[in-house]
């Protein structure tokens, strides 16, 4: 299985890639790194104005993978258990009992929109199903079904009423994707092809084994000393004195950089991690974990931009 | 197919033997470099001038220090050689091996199907590698060119020093003039850059050391116009020839001293001259105080 999955590999991310391309116009990097953070087996945010295709996005992805997908339209009053499941009285045979009902977390592509609405409590309750890819209800503990990802969105716009993810919460996401307004070419295409009363649709590429192989094959990927230390240089450097960085990045960002390149190496077809992968996938693990100070914030900086410097000034 | 790491061994050990070709050519190069100069200063001389032991041979220690000197100068010209990562020049030079060659490198204890895959192509890549490409022929080939021209050049001054060495008694009196020693006229260049007929009579305390008149003749009569020094002062002269400095007798200046129980410098004496005298020893004493 290995052998086949990892000689078709190059031709399963074409093939996916252009079944995606069916339905969504442009926004090839967003869709390179949801890709991404599905073979490195866990989760991104999504931060873009509305009405730029996440959710099409992220359902496209799962249909092409042959994967089942939930959506869950995140609010203030949103339980725990609406996301987890809960336990329902059940009349069988006219004998009452309780059954789970496993919530839309039950999925192995979970699109969590706006995530920053819901109240903390649930908020946590969704993160903990992310880490432990298990979700406890009473007394006893369901697996969450293998591959799973959660795709949570937060709208950079409409900050009232919203519950900001706290840093350490946000460290669990191993992405920050975010999604641009599309050039005028892509726009004129969107028009062109959701005017029609024939609307684009997407078949399955990838089987769900396949998909758990190719997560298997991400960590296979080897990197090269020198490219790791870059990676760990260029964290480690977020943390150094910097006077645009208020708090730097964790451990766990170096981790998710050298992941997260491994993916795009097996991605672009590569059998050995480069340079390249590393600083493009600097900028989406490291942006929602470097803190800018308030005096670069005032000047208008991005934590993009600091990155940018970051990568220039890493040996 | 040869395994890359038996390939990248064969290469780096062609490499550093290269390498030590050009650190001998070097240590040649500056060694006839640094014994075609010994020969031309003719070390040998200067060395046998010094106080060196009769039981060392002298003719040994010009060769000797330039072993030396070119030993050291290449082996810190070179001191980098050892820590040269091959295997990024390999990368350099080959652009399909470039970042591959040195992940195989990094993981060539594991196993795996991407590992495995990525060592079969760096293994068949490194087939076209050659150590030549790394330490190109062209550079090997220029530097023995310009060794075996400086050691011609060498063989030629140490064989032919007639013209192109520096003659004996130039070296003696450079010595000299370094080391401060009394020099004799010998009719050669004064290098001090004092010309060599000065007049120094009367020389030794006077701070006249270039033969300036002391002797004034006013309606003929002389009159001696010798500024007289304190004590410990004056020029001293390092040409001092004792042929030439015998005291000369002035017939305007009694050269008997007269006793005197409080010296007073020669003021007595000053005062004792004429008016017309003071005054030219005024104007003389204004004008020399003006050079």
């Amino acid at each position: 299985m290995s052998n086949e999955t990892y000689s078709s590999s190059t031709r399963i991310f074409k093939d996916l890639l252009d079944e995606i391309g069916k339905v969504v116009v442009g926004q090839h990097e967003a869709v390179e790194q949801m890709m991404i953070a599905i073979l490195c087996n866990s989760h991104a945010l999504v931060e873009s104005n509305p009405g730029l295709a996440k959710t099409l996005t992220i359902s496209t992805i799962s249909k092409a993978l042959d994967l089942k997908f939930n959506r869950i339209q995140c609010t203030p009053d949103l339980m725990p258990s609406d996301i987890t499941g809960t336990y329902i009285i059940e009349d069988i045979g006219g004998k009452k009992q309780y059954r789970f009902e496993p919530g839309p977390v039950f999925a192995n592509i979970v699109l969590a929109d706006e995530i920053n609405r819901a109240s903390p409590k649930t908020q946590s309750a969704m993160l903990e199903a992310m880490q432990e890819k298990q979700v406890t209800v009473g007394n006893k503990t369901y697996l969450l079904d293998k591959p799973f990802f959660i795709l949570a969105t937060q709208n950079p716009i409409e900050m009232e009423g919203t519950y900001p993810l706290p840093e350490a919460q946000l460290d669990r996401f191993l992405l920050k994707i975010l999604m641009d307004y599309p050039t005028f070419e892509d726009e004129n295409e969107i028009v062109n092809r959701y005017t029609k009363n024939i609307t684009p649709s997407v078949r399955s590429v990838v089987s769900k084994a396949e998909v758990l192989e190719l997560q298997r094959l991400t960590r296979d990927v080897p990197i090269a000393e020198d490219i790791k230390i870059r990676a760990i240089k260029i964290v480690e450097a977020t943390r150094a004195k910097n006077e645009n960085i208020e708090y730097g990045a964790s451990p766990r960002a170096s981790i998710g950089i050298i992941l997260a390149a491994k993916a795009r190496a097996l991605m672009k077809g590569r059998n050995y991690v480069s340079k390249e992968d590393i600083d493009a996938m600097a900028y989406p693990v490291l942006r929602h974990r470097v803190i800018l100070t308030f005096e670069s914030e005032r000047k208008g900086m991005t934590t993009d931009q600091v990155i940018a410097d970051i990568l220039k000034n890493v040996k | 197919m040869e395994d890359f790491l038996d390939k990248l061994q064969k290469t780096r050990a062609g490499f550093f033997s290269r390498k030590r070709l050009v650190f001998f050519l070097d240590l040649i190069a500056i060694f006839s470099i640094l014994y075609a100069i010994f020969t031309i200063v003719n070390l040998d001389y200067l060395l046998s001038k010094s106080s060196i032991p009769s039981s060392i041979p002298i003719n040994i220690i010009p060769p000797a220090i330039a072993i030396i000197i070119a030993l050291i100068t290449s082996t810190l010209l070179h001191k980098k050689d050892k820590k040269t990562n091959v295997i990024r020049l390999i990368e350099n030079k080959y652009p399909e091996l470039k970042e591959r060659l040195s992940t195989a490198y990094d993981n060539r204890d594991e196993s795996n199907i991407i590992v495995d895959s990525l060592k079969t192509f760096v293994s068949e890549s490194m087939t076209s590698v050659s150590p030549s490409m790394l330490l190109s022929k062209g550079k090997i080939i220029s530097k023995i060119m310009i060794t075996i021209i400086f050691l011609a050049g060498m063989a030629y001054i140490s064989l032919n020093p007639q013209g192109i060495q520096i003659p004996q008694n130039t070296l003696d009196n450079m010595t000299k003039t370094f080391t401060g020693e009394e020099q004799n006229n010998t009719g050669l260049t004064d290098l001090t850059g004092i010309p060599v007929n000065v007049d120094n009579s009367g020389a030794k305390g006077s701070g006249d050391i270039f033969g300036k008149p002391k002797i004034a003749s006013i309606e003929g009569k002389n009159i001696d116009l010798t500024l007289y020094t304190g004590d410990n002062t004056g020029t001293t002269i390092s040409d001092y020839n004792p042929t030439n400095n015998q005291f000369i007798k002035s017939a305007a200046f009694p050269v008997d001293v007269i006793g005197s129980n409080v010296s007073d410098g020669g003021y007595s004496m000053l005062m004792a001259k004429s008016e017309t005298e003071k005054q030219l020893i005024n104007q003389y004493a204004v004008e020399r105080s003006k050079i």
